[in-house]
């Protein structure tokens, strides 16, 4: 058996054995989902260990390069003299990808967890939390568009059910505009899928393929065909490929969310429960950066070449534009949202520079979001299902009621801003190191891109330490009085248990980079050198 | 890169390496196992002992030797080589055996001093931390590295400045230091980045030192070249100002110093650690660490912040009445001499004076929390509603704390720079080079060196004023209310030994042998560039005397001013006693203006984000609705209606010819006849 596949399936099996189970059982639901995402951690563990690096191990365009690869025939149809209609299920990781395994296989543990606090429809919840938990770990593994786009589809149901069932006050307003907004882009990506399809063939069988890494070579295009990178096509009258390249990019930027397409992120964290608020900050947005390095760039390297500007402006845009907006906010939760589109922001500058540390620097602050934003949504709702209320003004003095989950909020806190020794600040002092050096190694970015993303390191210690003054110190004062007093318990074993993993992580990579540095460094050099290849 | 180190030296390196971690080992033994417990204290303070005493050890082997660099491979990105590792030079044991040195006073003085604090523990945690990354900070070889350590000393400054978080006004203060800080650390991180993109490495050594990158690169025809490739000239200077930044923030120069008198809301033993003698100077231990990389006119610029910094902080000085503020003022015109120092060349003097000012100033921070620790216990007894701080309620106390009065005449004395003591040698030796340095420039230098004279004098006098309220005179609290208890003392041994010991160091001998010449010093020395000045110039000699002289006058009219009663006094009104006393104005321009406008700005933001963007989707959905209620309506009054009128007319029809059904058969002839007849009629139209 595969591991990968095991690693996409196993939760589809548990949420088989959730929904057969009578309802009265509803209170094992949890620990079935719980020990799913366990197992799932402990695969890509191994995974992770057993992940080779060598320079023979790079990936990204060359299928033999890519590990635990399974690859078997899904939908085949003769069509006579159309040829054959090629689709696999196609499997398998290269650096890019096995980081962030792990990354979601954790998160998705500290999601289950924080499950607890779900009390109705016990059964719908969890079968739909497996259900989004396959579908991640399927996007991040796929190799074949036609599955990669199934997987990525399949997230937008149980996602919109999640929130729009068992989210706050907005739950429905939240739920349509996330699903449309993420369908949106989706759809025209479905139709460059489609002109890919046409375009390139499998050189084996001479079939089309949905094959992704065969897309990245010029030489599987059919000459003529719309996207080939020797007919010059135009679709209203602009080059296709760089339409190509755009339609996939807006697709991937709704889902990072890049400014100015962000403001369904606000609306769907403040609105979804606590669990789907750190699967939805904790993996749904690297997706949207995976997606933009996997797909967009390496099917489209010219097209991304000429528009590392754009994209890198947008970069630089969301970083500051998100933090002049988390310093206006109240809801700690918006709050913690919009610092998401800032910290996202690096990612972008990052792989927009096409430099190694760039790159390099971007896959470490999505792994590093991955776990920081998981935390901060973790612990806002450790106040809200305390209280019911997030609001920053109407606490006072929390460090001094709940000490040990003040302390727990300084680590993220701390993190977030960028304290070196957390994971949080090798990401973006290489994000903004790559975005430099990139005028002198290949001239895409201007240099002054770096110096203004760093402005937003400033800005994020800006609002996260008013909101710690704000909120934890000082003498006690909360809107609920004595009730809301007696409400905010410190931490508990299950809350600590979510919690304590997540620190030592963000602190790990901190100290220890190499830890993931050193599984990517292989694809980031391939990556790398094929964009410069073009 | 790895050079083989002989036995010895990788001794010193291990040596080295556990005095910066064993603070660190305490604070993690404090956070697991005594985090309530008062064991605490011991276990820091053993940490700090090991540590000084390792440093001696590393001191003793490296000063005046050849450098020692041993370095690791930290982690790998892309072709680029992270390097970990430690860099032992004279500047940085120097340092190593420095923070150690003050550390172990303040913790001992701090067993006393926070004896009575609910979180005992916690503080000596947080004190543990500062030192490992103030150590941390001195001794590492990599800019990385480096950044960290400069970042993690500015976070352990902030849990100390808010160690009372339940006060607001000192959790507004940490945030502000920290804030502050960020705008250097983001200097100092862009100058990172820079050099990095330049020279490919973020080793000092290979930057720095001597025939390093930085050293053979030059700017030439708006390209700076360094031995691999080329940026643009103004990059250069981007990196000065970042590297400016860093140290206006964390050493409190301006425009960034403001935070540094807020900063005085933590302990006042933290105050003599961190923002008197280690942390503050960290910003000038930057200068020395990448020293070569300035221009001439960058240099410049630093002596004139540095000086203007000096006289800006004095004149604050003059008319504060919080014991502590005027020292922070104190503190910051000082490291203004050192930045001054640095910027006029005078490379040696700055870090000699950065040795000793940590001596005195510290020594002075531990009186002042003697004193208010004395008026807080007044305070506390009788139930007065005072501020313990201010030096208007103090007076007289010279009776009733001998010692503390004794060891602040030294450390008074050594601030004003008079003979004898250490800061004589140090602070004369800037203020001579000054001179030096400004003669044969332009006539607007040599403001510089009379500003930095100027300063000097408003030193004495301050300094003069603060000693004279505090213990001279009669005790005014007593006066207002006669029938106060009072029963206050130097304190125990554990009060005193730091006192005594700071004070012996803040003497010349510990320095020099001779007590008047600066040249003599062994730290001015082991600093000194090949080409160091010759003692034969004429300021060599008047400067000193000058400086004493006028020293002297100044502290004779201050103790006249203040010490006898009914004595005159200055004038409180007037335009420069109120810029004296709202300290330039310049924090209140801070948050009414650029505090203000981010907020402001931020907020527009946001309402753009509101209603701009999401308007934008707003706009599309209902667009999106609109075009969908014309379609229903469409669909219903015209597609719909046409299927309707379609079957309208149909059963308008069928309702005619049903009326031809009435069974009647009358009827039905007729309506045969009727046809028949329509039918021939028809056909004979036709034919």
């Amino acid at each position: 058996m595969n591991l990968l596949s095991l690693l996409i399936f196993i939760p589809v099996l548990f949420g088989i054995i959730v929904l057969i189970l009578p309802s009265s059982m509803r209170a094992s639901f949890k620990y079935l989902t719980l020990a799913a995402t366990l197992v799932q951690l402990v695969i890509s563990i191994v995974i992770y260990l057993n992940f080779k690096t060598c320079p023979g191990f790079g990936g990204i365009n060359h299928e033999e390069q890519f590990q635990f690869v399974q690859k078997l025939p899904w939908i085949n149809l003769d069509l006579g003299s159309m040829g054959k209609m090629q689709i696999d299920y196609f499997v398998g990781i290269d650096g890019m990808s096995v980081t962030i395994l792990v990354m979601s296989a954790l998160v998705m543990v500290v999601a289950a967890i924080s499950s607890w606090e779900i009390n109705s429809n016990l059964k719908g919840f969890f079968a739909l939390f497996l259900l989004l938990d396959m579908a991640v770990m399927g996007v991040f593994c796929a190799l074949d568009f036609f599955l990669f786009y199934t997987f990525y589809e399949l997230m937008l149901l149980p996602l919109y059910f999640l929130i729009g069932m068992w989210g706050g006050a907005r739950r429905e307003y939240a739920a349509i505009k996330f699903f449309l907004y993420t369908l949106f882009g989706s759809v025209f990506m479905l139709l460059v899928m489609v002109g890919l399809y046409f375009s390139v063939t499998d050189p084996a069988t001479g079939n089309h393929t949905f094959n992704i890494i065969h897309m990245m070579n010029p030489k599987n295009y059919i000459e003529g065909s719309v996207f080939s990178t020797l007919s010059h096509a135009t679709i209203l009258g602009m080059p296709a490929r760089t339409v190509g390249f755009v339609v996939l990019f807006v697709a991937f930027a709704i889902k990072v969310p890049v400014v100015p397409l962000h403001t369904w992120l606000p609306d769907a964290h403040v609105e979804a429960p606590t669990p789907v608020s750190i699967i939805l900050a904790g993996v749904l947005l690297k997706i949207g950066g995976y997606g933009i390095i996997r797909i967009c760039m390496c099917i489209f390297p010219d097209a991304a070449i000429s528009s590392a500007f754009w994209v890198g402006l947008l970069g630089v845009i969301s970083i500051l534009y998100g933090a002049f907006n988390a310093l206006a906010q109240r809801d700690l939760k918006r709050l913690i949202a919009y610092s998401s589109v800032s910290h996202m922001g690096f990612v972008l500058l990052g792989i927009a520079s096409a430099t190694t540390e760039g790159v390099s620097g971007a896959m470490m602050q999505m792994i590093s979001h991955g776990f920081l934003s998981s935390m901060l949504f973790f612990l806002v709702g450790v106040v809200y299902g305390r209280v019911h209320d997030r609001d920053i003004y109407n606490f006072r003095g929390l460090a001094s009621l709940m000490p040990r989950y003040t302390v727990y909020v300084m680590i993220a806190f701390f993190a977030s801003l960028g304290l070196p020794g957390f994971s949080a600040f090798v990401a973006e002092a290489f994000s903004l190191a790559g975005a430099f050096k990139s005028s002198s190694v290949n001239g895409l970015l201007p240099q002054w891109m770096a110096v203004c993303g760093a402005v937003g390191i400033l800005l994020g210690a800006a609002y996260l330490l008013w909101t710690l003054q704000r909120m934890f110190f000082g003498t006690v004062s909360l809107k609920g009085g004595e009730i809301w007093k007696i409400a905010l318990t410190d931490i508990n074993f299950r809350e600590t248990a979510a919690l304590l993993p997540l620190a030592l992580l963000a602190l790990g990579l901190g100290i220890m980079p190499s830890l993931v540095f050193g599984k990517i460094n292989d694809a980031v050099l391939a990556f790398v050198s094929f964009l410069q290849v073009k | 890169m790895i050079p083989i180190l002989s036995h010895t030296d990788a001794q010193t390196v291990n040596f080295a390496i556990w005095a910066v971690v064993l603070p660190f080992a305490a604070f993690v033994l404090n956070l697991l196992l005594f985090n309530k417990n008062r064991i605490a204290a011991l276990v820091s303070t053993v940490g700090i002992v090991v540590s000084l005493v390792l440093a001696i050890k590393v001191f003793t082997s490296v000063w005046n030797a050849p450098v020692i660099h041993a370095q690791i491979t930290w982690f790998i990105i892309g072709a680029t080589k992270v390097q970990a590792g430690l860099l032992l030079n004279n500047l940085s044991v120097l340092m190593l055996l420095l923070v150690p040195m003050i550390a172990l006073p303040v913790h001992i003085y701090s067993i006393a001093y926070m004896k009575d604090d609910e979180g005992y523990s916690r503080y000596f945690r947080y004190l543990s931390l500062f030192c490992f990354s103030m150590l941390g900070l001195v001794v590492v070889d990599n800019l990385i590295m480096l950044y960290a350590f400069w970042e993690l000393v500015g976070f352990s400054s902030y849990l100390l400045i808010g160690f009372w978080f339940t006060r607001q006004s000192a959790v507004m203060a940490n945030k502000k230091a920290f804030i502050m800080n960020r705008i250097g650390d983001i200097g100092l991180l862009t100058a990172i980045i820079i050099l990095f993109t330049l020279f490919g490495t973020f080793d000092i050594q290979a930057l720095f030192g001597k025939e390093g990158f930085v050293q053979l690169s030059n700017i030439a025809a708006g390209m700076w070249a360094g031995p691999h490739s080329a940026i643009p000239a103004v990059w250069q200077y981007v990196a000065f100002a970042g590297i400016f930044l860093a140290v206006a923030a964390k050493s409190a120069q301006f425009p960034l110093h403001t935070w540094l008198p807020d900063a005085m809301e933590g302990p006042t033993s933290v105050s003599a650690l961190i923002h008197a003698a280690t942390m503050v100077a960290a910003g000038v231990f930057l200068l020395g660490r990448v020293y070569p990389l300035f221009i001439e006119s960058e240099l410049t610029i630093l002596a004139i912040v540095g000086c203007f910094t000096a006289f800006m902080a004095a004149t604050i000085a003059l008319t504060q009445n919080d014991l502590k503020r005027i020292l922070a003022y104190s503190t910051i015109s000082q490291l203004g001499f050192m930045v001054l120092a640095m910027g006029i060349g005078a490379y040696a003097s700055s870090l000699f004076h950065l040795v000793t000012h940590a001596f005195f100033k510290c020594l002075l921070f531990l009186v002042a929390g003697i004193v208010i620790h004395q008026m807080k216990h007044i305070k506390d007894d009788n139930n007065l509603d005072i501020d313990p701080q201010n030096i208007l309620h103090m007076g007289g106390l010279r009776k009733k704390l001998p010692l503390t009065f004794i060891v602040t005449i030294i450390g008074a004395l050594a601030l004003v720079g008079f003979v004898f003591t250490s800061g004589y040698l140090s602070k004369d030796g800037i203020l001579i080079q000054s001179f030096v340095w400004a003669e044969g420039k332009s006539a607007v230098f040599t403001i510089v060196p009379y500003f930095a004279l100027l300063t000097s004098v408003l030193t004495a006098f301050y300094v003069a004023r603060l000693v004279v309220k505090v213990f001279f005179g009669e005790f005014r609290l007593q006066k207002v209310n006669p029938h106060i208890h009072i029963h206050m003392g130097d304190g125990n041994w554990l009060y005193k030994a730091p006192l005594v010991f700071l004070a012996i160091c803040s003497l010349f001998p510990l320095f020099s042998n001779s007590p008047v010449f600066y040249e003599d010093a062994w730290i001015y020395k082991s600093f000194l560039p090949s080409n160091f000045l010759v003692r034969e110039n004429i300021y060599h000699t008047i400067i000193p005397i000058l400086v004493n002289l006028l020293a002297v006058f100044v502290m004779y009219a201050a103790f006249a001013f203040y010490g006898k009663r009914n004595a005159w006094s200055f004038p409180q009104t007037g335009l420069l006693y109120r810029i004296s006393y709202n300290e330039w104005y310049i924090d209140r321009f801070y948050n009414r203006v650029i505090v203000k406008f981010v907020m402001w700005f931020s907020n527009l933001l946001y309402w753009f984000d509101k209603k701009v963007v999401d308007g934008l989707v707003h706009l599309f959905t209902r667009i999106g609705k609109s075009l969908a209620t014309i379609a229903a309506w469409l669909d219903r009054n015209i597609v719909d209606g046409l299927l309707h009128l379609i079957a309208g007319i149909v059963q308008a029809i069928g309702n005619f010819a049903r009326r031809f059904q009435g069974g009647k058969v009358q009827y039905y002839l007729y309506s045969m006849l009727l046809v028949l007849a329509f039918v021939f009629i028809f056909k004979m139209i036709w034919t």
